[in-house]
């Protein structure tokens, strides 16, 4: 599984559309329950330049629109309920650029990449680098890389609502795997990554959201590949696990099932489950008699949760052509969660999405 | 109950890298196969890390973090 150069170009394009499900009246009382409706259009090129270095521009456009919480109260019968920002609906749009370059020796390849990401209320610039050696008769590969990404938060109508008028944050992110060939049909890879995130971290457009300043993010990850030859079929099995310094545990698992058809299809089902434990200063309830120096939040991706979500890819290889399509269905619960759930939260989210993609090589 | 995991997770692990065998360059066709590739479609898996980014509190694992967005 040696990292080889690309021989020819290849264009991919991929468009998805997901909806995420409306809200319950008793969820939110009064007002929208209509929530996110986004696009995303990705496009990518991928390029030999000589032969030792390949070059890849990578593009994304995604718009938004809907209501996203804006805060959360207690109901009549004393449970939360949540109330959605922007009545007449949100409307974002993001464009991104990535462009990087690899170069490949005897027994490994370096590589890195800067981009550029910019939606009506936050800029962001970034920057990599990795590498890889390959060691044992290419039975095992090393690698390790570094980020960079400094992000200004500028947020819309910030006079009329008492938001921050212009924050900023920056990331630093460093990650080190080993992979290794088991056998003929079969390889595992271990990986570990942290990150470093200081700056403005709260969420501008919620009513009462205080975060520290600084947060620290560890994910060990790993992943297990199968080719089952008399089957025909691959299967993948990856889980992370993940902590950070707002509190925050979680497990991740997903299967994947790669069933060739014939030479030229494939069919592909997808399981993932991801659970979280909350935040320490998770509320599901906004507090605003607390001074504003406290810790708060009720952010439900900060909540206690767990998610389910499955999904088919179909895909039609036709040698130079290769056509994708994919369905998801996600669905999260706190009755789905792994760890102990003190204060579900409301406005947890589900979604369907359906992708169609395109790669042509030349 | 903690320690038992990471037991056995550590288990796992030494269990199958014990059990690696001698893979000549040219007995790897299955593992060169495009859908045994940590990450077999590119667009697909950057689009999975975006719409999880935005749902959930976790992020990272095998790679190095990209840029920030407003979606969390």
């Amino acid at each position: 599984m040696a990292d080889a150069p690309p021989t020819q170009s290849t264009v991919s394009y991929k468009i998805s559309k997901y909806q995420e499900d409306d809200l319950s009246r008793s969820e939110t009382p009064f007002g929208e329950l209509e929530r996110y409706d986004i696009d995303v259009h990705q496009f990518q090129l991928v390029s030999p330049i000589g032969r030792n270095m390949s070059l890849q521009v990578a593009a994304n456009y995604e718009s938004l629109s809907g209501a996203s919480p804006w805060f959360t109260s207690t109901g009549l019968d004393g449970k939360p309920i949540v109330n959605l920002s922007g009545a007449s609906g949100i409307r974002d749009r993001r464009s991104e650029i990535t462009i990087g370059s690899r170069y490949y020796l005897e027994n490994g390849s370096v590589g890195g990449n800067m981009g550029y990401s910019e939606e009506d209320d936050y800029r962001a610039v970034y920057f990599g680098l990795n590498g890889e050696r390959h060691f044992n008769n290419d039975l095992t590969t090393l690698s390790a890389g570094f980020s960079y990404s400094s992000d200004d938060i500028f947020p819309t109508d910030a006079a009329l609502f008492n938001r921050v008028t212009d924050e900023d944050k920056q990331s630093s992110s460093v990650y080190f795997s080993i992979s290794q060939i088991i056998n003929q049909v079969s390889s595992i890879q271990t990986a570990l990554s942290v990150t470093d995130q200081t700056g403005f971290l709260s969420d501008p457009y919620k009513l009462r959201d205080i975060r520290p300043q600084d947060k620290t993010q560890i994910a060990w990850s790993n992943s297990y590949r199968r080719f089952f030859v008399s089957a025909n079929a691959a299967l993948h099995i990856n889980y992370r696990y993940y902590h950070d310094d707002f509190g925050i545990s979680s497990h991740t698992t997903d299967m994947s099932w790669h069933q060739n058809i014939g030479r030229s299809f494939q069919i592909v089902p997808i399981l993932r489950y991801y659970s979280q434990s909350s935040a320490d200063f998770f509320t599901n309830i906004d507090n605003f008699l607390t001074p504003i120096t406290e810790y708060q939040s009720s952010d439900y991706r900060l909540s206690a949760f767990g998610a389910v979500s499955g999904g088919l890819n179909f895909i039609a290889d036709m040698g130079s052509w290769k056509a994708t399509l994919t369905t998801e269905r996600y669905v999260a619960n706190e009755k789905y969660s792994a760890y102990n759930v003190t204060q579900p939260s409301t406005a947890l989210v589900k979604y369907f999405r359906v992708s169609l993609g395109f790669d042509f090589s030349f | 109950m903690r320690q038992l995991r990471m037991s056995f997770l550590l288990l796992l692990c030494v269990t199958l890298l014990a059990s690696c065998t001698e893979v000549r360059a040219w007995e790897r066709g299955y593992l060169a196969r495009e859908e045994m590739a940590w990450d077999p479609d590119v667009l697909e898996s950057a689009l999975n890390d975006h719409i999880f980014f935005s749902k959930e509190a976790s992020s990272g694992g095998n790679s190095a973090a990209g840029g920030g967005c407003g979606c969390n």
